[in-house]
């Protein structure tokens, strides 16, 4: 390892942020907080982007590693322990400062702190919590903090920094086990599953006595209770509820601060029954929510769909289908409570902005399909706010990585997230985009056109009486535009015109809608090579290709389909 | 039958342009006739033939009678619009508040998701270039610490649209017991915040106004730490500058720390 003995703050900063820069997540939202007399700061739902860096990637934290001496040695990391790299760690002060005097100037909304392991994964852990503890505490910072789990911390302190933080991440890294054994020889599945469960119940405990203190609740979560599925996380907190009535029944809580904690062996059996063991048996669940949430997720996912009797020997066949599972069932994680109510500033509420993760894709082979699914897993059966996907980068030209040729897989994540909205605020599910069959997102079309494109049977649209979910699976209409033509469709019938103020993308809507029975253009065919065609030639939007013009022409050499 | 076109002449300013709204309003002339043309110092007048000139005195009295009558009689909602549109640049603003107000007086609150009515969804793209913009001001304002003890944080800003108030309440909830100044370089206005968490909005004279900005050319150590992280933070493999470009127009640039020189 190179120290930078007695470095100064800026080239500690130097250093400590050129490591971090890997970590997609930089949002600053979840969290609506005001400011206050005698603090500094406050947090806005929407969250708020400072700048753009050299990348077109936002800024909105302080973005740093509390230290790069790592023990560790991730293939994929540039600060391995084996890398021959700078190395410096910050003082909790340091950190401190930094993070106020870049957030008076308006810099950022806050910090995110993620580090490599010192020692271990308690000793790292216990550095950020007194960082963290010194920011809310000493300096009366009232702004946004986002904090990572280190895999295989223990609760206690994985708790400490909930207390503190709005926002915790652990990274799931890679989307199966297999895949992370590879590539993360010191983590497992358990050591990031287990503060991620952790999280997940800390969250709806206390929401339960609460309230959701300035939080919200995830796009995934909202998108399900409007179209009337089984929410994410309901298990979770109905696991909660049960849990801590069984505590208030033996002792007396009435107009106290309560500490739930207690109750943890009362509630254990009944919880497990609640959340776990019911589900991903399809047919054994006791509850009738257990079911739809199978219907929701699992049958698409796993290989479930076509072994249909829900032998799970049958699931262990497909490793990827074991994966999804896993994370599914919650892998019969411990259930743990919150402690600390007592020794803690519960004015926030324990992490209120909820969590996320981070995937990296295209470093162990694995297909869009995977990542899909344990995607959707991970927002049905941990309520994780949002999952991030980090296109591989080959920082340590390892022999066991994927060599790659000119830039990173930047148009494959970018299909990712184009998929990802598609589950979180439009209401698809993974096994609508994607199969085994066909286990790939085309590179030239985005995940939505694809998607309508093999489903012609259900178009075109009538603009003017279709509900709105059948409104946001057109392409061209967003969110926002289908919110307006719900609304504006009131006062009158609407027409092209209409339609385009609205910010309806007609190039991309014509083929797929019609106004009062007419389509824009009558020569227009509800044909699929027909549509393709002319989406690739009169629309570079659906192509995104981070710059690169491709015309149809050119593209016609490759198969299309 | 055809008649002439009134032409209420205003300040070019809020308070002027609802003066007029007003004048017009009460004047009972067809809607369609009405035009209100604010008046830039220094242009030249475009006098149309057969049109009447009436030329509007500013008053706050006319001012709050408009405003009371839009959230009495349309909505709330329809009276941000309003106030939205009054403060910003753009030369139909008049014209798209008295149509909007005019439509909204007999639809009612309903008048804010008509966007198939022209003037409605002028309005309307109108408020979202003036939301854009608060916004972006919220983003992207710097401030520099121009004074210690006490400290006093000086941020200076060129918004196209007047919208140094609607931030500066943001600024204010977040550094309640700071003192701050936020200088509109474009509009010669500026919002003083004080530690016991007042603020007021201020017209500034010129003496204070170059007093300003010759605090404003200082530089604090915070700047080359802030630079030093925004250059490590970026990822090589990925530069995108047309992607940063589209995020984070030239234009804000000026007055950003991380990029002067
Ligand atoms: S634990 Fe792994 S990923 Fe994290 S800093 Fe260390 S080597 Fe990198």
């Amino acid at each position: 390892m190179v120290f930078q003995e007695n470095a100064t703050l800026k080239q500690k900063l130097e250093i400590l942020s050129d490591a971090a820069k890997y970590d997609v997540a930089c949002t600053s939202s979840g969290v609506e907080r005001k400011g206050g007399k005698g603090q500094v700061g406050n947090t806005a739902a929407a969250g708020i982007c400072h700048s753009f860096g050299a990348d077109g990637r936002c800024i909105s934290l302080l973005k740093i590693l509390f230290t790069n001496e790592c023990i560790y040695n991730c293939k994929y990391c540039i600060n391995r322990c084996t890398n021959d790299v700078p190395r410096a760690t910050f003082t909790p002060e340091e950190v401190c400062t930094l993070t106020m005097e870049f957030y008076r100037r308006n810099y950022i909304e806050g910090l995110f702190l993620s580090s490599g392991i010192v020692r271990s994964p308690d000793y790292t852990m216990e550095l950020i919590c007194r960082t963290l503890g010194d920011l809310r505490g000493k300096y009366h910072f009232n702004g946004y903090i986002h904090c990572k789990a280190i895999p295989g911390v223990s609760p206690e302190l994985v708790e400490e920094a909930g207390w503190y933080a709005d926002r915790m991440s652990i990274n799931l890294e890679l989307p199966t086990e297999k895949g992370l054994q590879e590539m993360a020889p010191n983590k497992s599945r358990r050591m990031i599953l287990t503060p991620m469960r952790q999280i997940q119940m800390g969250v709806a405990e206390s929401r339960e006595y609460l309230g959701m203190k300035g939080g919200n609740q995830s796009a995934y979560w909202y998108t399900q209770k409007r179209m009337g599925r089984s929410l994410p996380g309901a298990e979770a907190a109905a696991a909660q509820r049960n849990r801590l009535s069984c505590g208030q029944g033996d002792g007396d809580c009435a107009g106290q601060k309560m500490t739930p904690g207690s109750a943890v062996s009362v509630g254990r059996d009944r919880q497990e029954e609640a959340s776990f063991v019911g589900c991903g048996r399809k047919g054994k669940a006791s509850s009738g929510s257990c079911d739809r949430q199978e219907e929701a997720s699992f049958v698409g996912c796993g290989r479930k769909g076509r072994t249909s009797s829900g032998s799970c020997d049958r699931q262990e066949e497909a490793s990827f289908g074991r994966d999804v599972t896993g994370i599914q069932r919650g892998l019969s994680l411990p259930s743990t409570s919150l402690t600390q109510w007592d020794k803690r500033d519960t004015s926030r509420g324990f992490v209120p902005g909820g969590q996320s993760t981070q995937m990296i894709v295209g470093a162990a082979g694995e297909s869009d399909y995977e990542i899909m699914a344990v995607t959707e897993a991970l927002y049905q059966r941990f309520d994780l706010k949002r999952v991030f996907y980090s296109a591989f980068i080959n920082v340590n030209q390892d022999n066991d990585l994927p060599a790659l040729q000119g830039q990173p897989p930047l148009r494959r994540e970018h299909r990712l997230y184009q998929a990802d909205f598609l589950l979180r605020f439009y209401g698809f599910r993974a096994e609508e985009l994607l199969s085994a069959e066909k286990p790939f997102f085309n590179t030239y079309l985005d995940p939505k056109c694809d998607w309508a494109l093999r489903h012609l049977e259900q178009f075109p649209v009538e603009i003017n009486t279709a509900d709105y979910n059948t409104l946001l699976r057109v392409p061209g209409i967003g969110e926002k535009s289908a919110r307006r033509i719900v609304r504006a469709r009131r006062t009158g019938s609407l027409d092209y015109h209409a339609l385009k103020a609205i910010g309806v993308v007609l190039k991309r809507a014509i083929y797929f809608i019609t106004c009062n029975g007419k389509m824009m253009y009558h020569f227009l065919k509800i044909d699929e090579d027909y549509i393709t065609r002319n989406l690739l030639e009169n629309d570079a939007d659906v192509m995104k290709g981070f710059g690169e013009k491709v015309t149809y022409k050119q593209l016609s050499l490759f198969d299309l389909s | 039958m055809d008649k002439p076109v009134r032409v209420y002449q205003c300040d070019n300013t809020a308070e002027g342009i609802l003066s007029a709204v007003y004048e017009a309003g009460i004047s009972g002339y067809g809607h369609k006739y009405i035009r209100i043309e604010p008046q830039v110092k220094g242009e030249a007048q475009n006098i149309a033939l057969f049109s009447e000139y009436i030329s509007v005195e500013s008053d706050g009295k006319k001012v709050e009678s408009v405003i009371d009558a839009v959230r009495r009689k349309i909505s709330y909602r329809a009276y941000t619009y309003i106030m939205r549109a009054a403060i910003s640049a753009f030369a139909d603003r008049g014209d798209a508040i008295y149509q909007f107000a005019a439509y909204g007086f007999s639809m009612g609150d309903k008048v804010c998701s008509a966007l198939q009515i022209p003037w409605v969804k002028r309005i309307f793209e109108i408020d979202r270039a003036v939301a854009n913009e608060t916004n972006h001001m919220i983003e992207f304002l710097r401030f520099q610490e121009v004074q210690r003890e006490p400290s006093l944080l000086l941020a200076v800003f060129e918004p196209k649209h007047q919208v140094t108030a609607l931030a500066a309440e943001h600024f204010a909830d977040r550094f309640p017991d700071e003192w701050f100044i936020i200088y509109d370089k474009a509009h010669g206005e500026a919002a003083f915040h004080n530690a016991d968490g007042r603020w007021e909005m201020r017209l500034l004279t010129r003496q204070e106004q170059s007093r300003l900005e010759t605090l404003s050319e200082q530089r604090e150590d915070y700047v080359d730490l802030w630079k030093a992280f925004f250059e490590n933070i970026a990822i090589e493999e990925r530069r995108n500058g047309g992607l940063q470009r589209n995020l984070l127009p030239l234009y804000y640039r000026k007055h950003m720390t991380e990029f002067k020189e």
